[in-house]
């Protein structure tokens, strides 16, 4: 295959200006170049980013100055029993994650749109144009936005805890990073922030429509598990359990359901259990 | 306007192929759709350096064989390969092939340059090129805006800058000049001709004959999801023979005097013959040695436009090659008031 060869534009003969372009050659780091290019480009994203930093602050905030401040002889910095330094670090927890039940929904949006808004643009001919194969595209859109979605969780949950450190200190609970229990939660709400953006994002895929993608991932956060609630079966009970949202709340508040290993797995499942079938489309159906 | 060039080793390269083997090939291509059969039974070979155009009706099935040369269809059956390997198949696709599908197959949202750059992204294709084909054309003043608030046209360079971004050695543009204003027709003509001067292959679609007339080669004719014709230009403008019409109140004897093996002579209206296979020169000079008053002798060029209407009015019994004998007899049956015709053999 011969190098890339269009000369630059100028009245001068080709050769003289001709610089030969390096060979173009499809590379799945090429893929994921392109498809950070794809989210950054977009507004969409970046209001995404600053809304999900807003909440997780906002609502760490307003958790922080609503709550009742430590009572007397409670868990102060001092407190030197084992249970009074798990209040500490559950407030702080608290604070910093409260804002993960709204900023859930904001990824969860971002997630569908990153895939859908190819399919109702038009912009997926393009995409698979350039990767005729398909799949990278799929894996390398997951792969960062998941990682992007993460990194986006911990500056919002490290937002947060930052601006309600001061407060709570005010308060009485001082916390302290080095305690696993806190910083083992506040990366946990990032991740789970990731998990259930990939959730969303394959359910995009999934359905390629961008009200019908929406619908189906808020509707799986939000509307399942308050219809489960009114089923008084024990399965009704016990699928609650396992719903994302429901799993995922062990990683960052704690849960006795599951350890977080087991949340993140279950999570997991719950991905691949959608991407399996959103890559078999991808490649059957007509783009 | 700035034109691409070619360095000289990979003109080299491409042009002695030219000619000899086909760069697209289409083997018994069939799509359905449920019960709607878009395109039935396809072959045809497209050749690099020159330009092939896909001519058809539109719905004839154009768009779809485009898209499934470009693997974004799946072929119900058959199959199409470019350069030997199917699309997918290539190391570097885009290097093989650029396509124009449809204009603004790109997110709204997004900038005409952030766009390109996503898509060289994927082939490490640097920076510079996009700069390259923004500047080629003619998008520098646009390159940092919303695709979202492009026209038409604009939507038909950013498609083309998206095509080119990778060298290709095959072009597939499907109407690139819808939309386009009258100075970018003309741009596109040149540019895709220049581009197949280079040794390149192009397969571009329109409806329009007289778009294929300026810009093809070869012309594939296409409808209803059928292979009509393939063949050169030249052969479909000789297929569109020349008439003479000829007026005279004593049409029919000259008529009967004119017969003879390889002309023509179709009686239109009393009085009104058209001659295919004699000059006007010939049919004057014989006209004078009968002493048949003549009241007009017209020599009538027959246009694409007539073969392609012609080629498309029944794609079944024209549908393999152009056989000028059989364009001929088409147009003598055309005329809307074809009385009596007169073959002589």
């Amino acid at each position: 295959m011969s190098a890339s060869t269009f000369a630059a534009p100028s009245p001068a003969p080709a050769r003289a200006s001709h610089r030969p372009l390096p060979p173009a050659r499809l590379r799945f780091t090429g893929v994921l170049r392109s498809e950070w290019i794809k989210l950054i480009t977009l507004r969409s994203t970046i209001w995404a980013w600053i809304v999900l930093v807003l909440l997780q602050v906002g609502m760490g905030v307003i958790f922080v100055l609503t709550m009742d401040a430590a009572p007397e002889g409670g868990p102060l910095q001092q407190g030197a029993d084992a249970g009074a330094a798990d209040a500490v670090a559950q407030t702080a927890v608290m604070a910093s994650s409260l804002g993960i039940l709204l900023g859930q929904l904001v990824i969860s949006v971002l997630g569908v749109l990153v895939i859908t808004g190819e399919y109702g643009t038009g912009q997926i001919r393009s995409s698979l144009t350039a990767v005729p194969k398909r799949l990278p595209v799929l894996w390398a859109k997951a792969i960062v936005f998941g990682v992007t979605s993460f990194v986006l969780g911990l500056i919002a949950v490290a937002a947060a805890y930052a601006v309600t450190w001061p407060l709570l200190d005010d308060r009485g609970y001082t916390s302290d990073l080095t305690d696993p229990d806190v910083w083992a939660r506040l990366v946990g709400g990032a991740g789970y922030l990731a998990l259930i953006g990939l959730i969303a994002f394959f359910i995009g895929a999934l359905l390629r429509h961008t009200a019908a993608g929406i619908g189906a991932a808020v509707g799986l956060l939000l509307v399942v598990p308050t219809v489960l609630q009114f089923i008084s079966a024990e399965w009704a009970t016990v699928l609650g359990q396992w719903l994302p949202g429901s799993v995922g709340q062990s990683l960052f508040f704690g849960g006795d359901v599951f350890e977080p290993w087991q949340a993140v797995l279950v999570m997991l499942g719950w991905i691949a259990v959608l991407a399996a079938p959103a890559a078999i489309l991808l490649t059957r159906r007509d783009a | 306007m700035q034109r691409a060039s070619c360095d000289t080793e990979h003109t080299d390269a491409r042009t002695k192929d030219a000619g000899t083997r086909a760069m697209i090939e289409a083997t018994a291509l069939t799509k359905r759709y449920g019960a709607k059969t878009a395109v039935h039974d396809v072959s045809f070979a497209v050749r690099p350096g020159q330009v092939t155009g896909f001519l058809g009706p539109n719905g004839a099935g154009k768009s779809t064989t485009m898209r499934m040369i470009m693997g974004l269809d799946r072929p119900t059956s058959g199959r199409v390969t470019v350069n030997g390997l199917p699309y997918a198949q290539h190391r570097s696709p885009l290097h093989e092939v650029g396509a124009l599908l449809e204009a603004k197959a790109v997110h709204t949202g997004r900038s005409a340059r952030n766009h390109l750059r996503a898509i060289a992204a994927t082939h490490g294709i640097p920076n510079r090129r996009v700069d390259e084909v923004i500047d080629l054309t003619g998008l520098h003043a646009v390159a940092g805006k919303r695709v979202g608030g492009f026209s038409l046209g604009m939507g038909q360079r950013l498609g083309l800058a998206a095509a080119l971004l990778g060298d290709p050695a095959t072009l597939i543009l499907d109407e690139p000049v819808n939309g386009l204003d009258p100075e970018g027709v003309l741009w596109v003509r040149g540019f895709v001709r220049q581009l197949a001067a280079e040794g390149r292959t192009v397969l571009l679609s329109s409806h329009l004959m007289s778009e294929m007339a300026l810009t093809a080669d070869h012309i594939i004719v296409i409808g209803k999801g059928r292979v009509i014709a393939d063949a050169s230009v030249a052969d479909i403008v000789a297929s569109t023979q020349t008439f003479v019409r000829v007026r005279s109140p004593r049409a029919a004897e000259l008529a009967r005097r004119l017969g003879q093996a390889d002309v023509t002579v179709t009686e239109v209206d009393p009085g009104l013959i058209e001659v295919r296979g004699l000059t006007a020169d010939a049919i004057g000079d014989a006209a004078l040695g009968l002493g048949v008053a003549l009241h007009e002798l017209t020599t009538v060029q027959g246009s694409l436009e007539d073969a392609y209407m012609n080629l498309t009015r029944d794609e079944v019994e024209y549908r393999t090659t152009v056989d000028p004998g059989a364009a001929a007899g088409a147009a003598g049956a055309t005329g809307a008031d074809a009385g009596l015709e007169a073959v002589a053999r």
